[in-house]
């Protein structure tokens, strides 16, 4: 029955022949791991067409769906985060076989006549997968992505003449909008891969016309294609294939960063295979990196099976290639190690970790507006409280010595460090005289020389310094912070006790509330602490801290952010509730 | 047995290892990519939408409604509808018929239940009418003739009336089978 079916459609296809010929290829000189590469190639780029087109089932393309959809995909979707991880590592294992193929072929001689012509079919294939990744890492609208990519697209517009144009088309359009996604989705997922598929049949099908290129000597006697060859190419599929899963597995599918945000700065980094190119364009011109150096290697390239008719020529053309995977590879730990020793830059990688973590916690909690996940980053409280501050607190004062975000601040500190502002450990710290005067809390500002710091910190015993940590537990107990608990009713009137000095315990009778008021109705010439570091007191001290209920006249430097129209309302309270949020990170 | 034949016997259980060996790992390779987007492509269909609770969603005041039971026609406007990763709010999600009883209301889907067109309320004969394949409905939502093309009568929906306004638990049911069932 079957072989009637079979004989069936043998008569009509021919296919038994067809097999037949694709499986006895002669390989002379026996199978070898070297010639395993092409089949590897073949193996990975089907994975890519497989993965990829399931991969299109869940991505939308548009500036407000493809970060959310790939978002979906990833941490919503059954497996998702596994098929993704897998298109994305074997992208990258695509071009660690591409040079490995490459350069067995370079090295054996395979590129040399009558082979000159798959020769240039193999580069202009490394050019259109180059461009499959290219146009890849945007697809998701990451932060990364999209920085990375528009490097990129502003490279095209050195070519002379028509850059500009070649870029408006392949962008579709002036600025990053929801035609640059539509046109790079159709790069990635038709017009490159049916390229690919194309070139892959021409290349396949002129290396069958000339036959393995067999390097000399020969080990064992002839044998073919099946089994012998193909076994190895199997077990070389395999070892890949393992090798994606593992990375897959390990780093839980693909990175995805936070949502594209052109006001939100982010390193533009590419990806690790084109990191080379990126670091040299710190060293040449934009059109030197655009057109001259690709163009040279291009035509060298298309030269080198002439080069190489001479012994002298090949060791050429072999040393060329090692010149330039040395130089690439060189340029790359260059490049990396500068990103290293950049404290900025390891900032904003966290930065943008702790952003995208964020996001995706709220996108959990609460789906995503139509607007799209960066609205989300945009209204949320956390994250504009950090923004908030870096931008309007850090050139002065310190969070956990960085800028809210974590990033490094250029100007000195010259005002109090605020995180675990208010707590008993923060106003603990402060009224020891030698934390006082230091540039975590008033070093920096006019204070350190002030009465408080001369003629009430400096002049404690031993014996009285042994007490501030009570008026520290007294004063965070009105700040009311969400992290520590309130005291009881007859503690505070105990501490309070010890505020007013009742019992003498400040030996020269001087007590705190000789200046700073607390639950009184006197004005004290320093700041009321009545409700210190409470919401209410520290909204009402960032709208205007020259009001007479803080430091009135004696103001240093801190501007009157709400008297003075610097913040609005609502910013000022996320900025509060953020300050007040947690603790000091140890 | 001779020493040749032994040999040629190695020979063949080596080739025939190779050959398994060969068909096992290429299969392996070539079904890898379609296996490991099997659970996300059929996600869809192994999801569960547990046991969540229809939400109340207000339609109209029942003073809005005609005494005399005649039923009216409301949009349904969810408060909140998650598509995929999109959280919507305030979309239009279908329609009802409102009648009222006394002080209580019934709601009817607005889709048929044979194959999910529109019904008609028609005036001159008082009743429920789809144009698509002709089923007729009492007012009750009852199948009116025996024939009819809909397996069941018009689906209903949970009912509350609270300081004057309507509320329906509005859902859609699984067409083109005798039983209601929530989809």
């Amino acid at each position: 029955m079957m072989k009637g079916i079979m004989d069936w459609i043998d008569d009509r296809s021919g296919i038994r022949g067809l097999v037949k010929e694709a499986l006895y290829e002669k390989v002379p000189g026996g199978a070898r791991w070297r010639y395993v590469w092409g089949s590897c190639l073949t193996f990975v780029f089907f994975t890519q067409v497989v993965t990829g087109t399931l991969l299109w089932m869940f991505y939308s393309p548009s500036t407000q769906t493809a970060w959310e959809s790939v978002y979906f995909l990833e941490y919503q979707v059954a497996g998702g985060w596994f098929l993704r991880g897998v298109h994305h590592y074997m992208a990258q294992a695509m071009i660690v076989l591409l040079v490995l193929h490459l350069m067995q072929v370079v090295i054996d001689g395979a590129y040399k006549a009558p082979r000159e012509l798959n020769f240039w079919f193999g580069i202009l294939m490394l050019g259109v997968t180059l461009a499959l990744s290219l146009t890849g890492y945007l697809l998701p609208w990451d932060q990364k992505g999209y920085w990375a990519t528009a490097v990129a697209t502003n490279l095209m517009a050195e070519v002379p003449l028509i850059g500009p144009i070649i870029q408006k088309v392949v962008v579709g359009g002036v600025e990053y909008g929801h035609h640059t996604l539509t046109r790079f989705f159709a790069l990635h997922a038709g017009i490159l891969p049916a390229s690919l598929i194309g070139l892959v049949v021409v290349h396949i099908y002129l290396f069958r016309k000339h036959g393995i290129h067999v390097k000399e000597p020969r080990p064992k006697k002839d044998s073919y294609f099946w089994p012998d060859q193909i076994l190895k190419d199997a077990v070389a599929c395999l070892a890949v294939l393992l090798a994606v899963v593992t990375l897959t597995i390990y780093f839980h599918g693909a990175p995805l960063g936070p949502p594209a945000d052109p006001s939100n700065e982010f390193p533009a980094r590419p990806e690790w295979y084109f990191l080379f190119l990126f670091q040299l364009l710190k060293y040449v011109p934009a059109f030197w990196g655009a057109v001259i150096i690709p163009v040279f290697l291009v035509v060298w390239m298309f030269l080198q099976p002439f080069i190489g008719k001479s012994k002298v020529g090949h060791r050429i053309n072999v040393g060329f290639w090692w010149a330039l995977i040395a130089g690439s590879v060189f340029l790359t730990f260059l490049a990396v190690s500068e990103d290293q020793a950049n404290i900025k830059h390891g900032a904003a990688i966290e930065e943008a970790k702790w952003q995208a973590d964020r996001v995706i916690e709220i996108a959990n909690a609460e789906g995503i507006p139509p607007l799209g996940a960066v609205s989300l980053l945009r209204a949320d409280p956390k994250n504009q409280g950090r923004r908030l501050f870096a931008a309007h607190c850090a050139s002065c004062h310190r969070y956990n010595g960085h800028d809210g975000r974590g990033y490094p601040v250029d100007d000195p500190q010259s005002a109090a460090d605020l995180a675990g502002f208010a707590s008993t450990a923060w106003v603990t710290e402060l009224l020891n005289y030698d934390h006082y005067v230091s540039d975590k809390y008033f070093g920096g500002t006019k204070f350190k020389d002030g009465t408080m710091a001369r003629k009430v910190l400096a002049k404690y015993t031993e014996e009285e310094n042994k007490l501030l940590p009570e008026i520290a537990r007294l004063l965070a107990d009105e700040a009311n912070l969400p992290y520590e608990e309130k005291l009881e009713e007859e503690k505070r009137d105990e501490l309070l006790a010890l505020f007013y000095n009742d019992d003498l315990d400040f030996e020269d009778g001087r007590a705190c509330i000789d200046c700073h008021d607390i639950d009184s109705e006197d004005e004290g010439s320093a700041p009321d602490l009545t409700g210190y570091g409470s919401r209410e007191w520290l909204i009402a001290f960032i709208e205007n801290p020259e009001d007479s209920r803080f430091y009135g006249k004696k103001n240093d430097r801190m501007p009157c952010y709400g008297r003075d129209d610097k913040l609005k309302p609502e910013e000022i309270e996320i900025l509060v509730d953020w300050i007040r949020a947690s603790p000091a990170t140890p | 047995m001779t020493d040749s034949s032994k040999k040629q016997e190695k020979q063949e259980d080596r080739r025939k290892f190779i050959v398994t060996s060969t068909i096992g790992a290429s299969a392996a390779c070539a079904l890898f990519p379609f296996a490991s987007g099997i659970p996300s492509v059929l996600d869809p269909a192994t999801r569960d939408k547990g046991n969540s609770e229809v939400p109340w969603t207000k339609i109209a005041k029942l003073s809005s409604l005609p005494e005399d039971g005649t039923p009216t026609k409301f949009e349904v406007i969810l408060a909140k509808v998650r598509d995929a990763w999109t959280t919507y709010t305030d979309i239009p999600a279908g329609a009802v018929y409102l009648a009222r009883k006394g002080e209580e209301v019934v709601a009817f889907n607005l889709k048929c239940p044979h194959l999910g067109c529109a019904i008609d309320y028609r005036k001159n004969s008082n009743d429920y009418f789809c144009p698509c394949h002709n089923s007729t409905f009492a007012l009750d939502g009852a199948v009116t003739t025996e024939n009819s093309p809909s397996p069941r009568g018009m689906d209903t929906m949970d009912t509350k009336v609270e300081n004057g306004e309507v509320w329906i638990r509005f859902q859609q049911f699984v067409p083109n089978i005798k039983e209601k069932v929530p989809v």
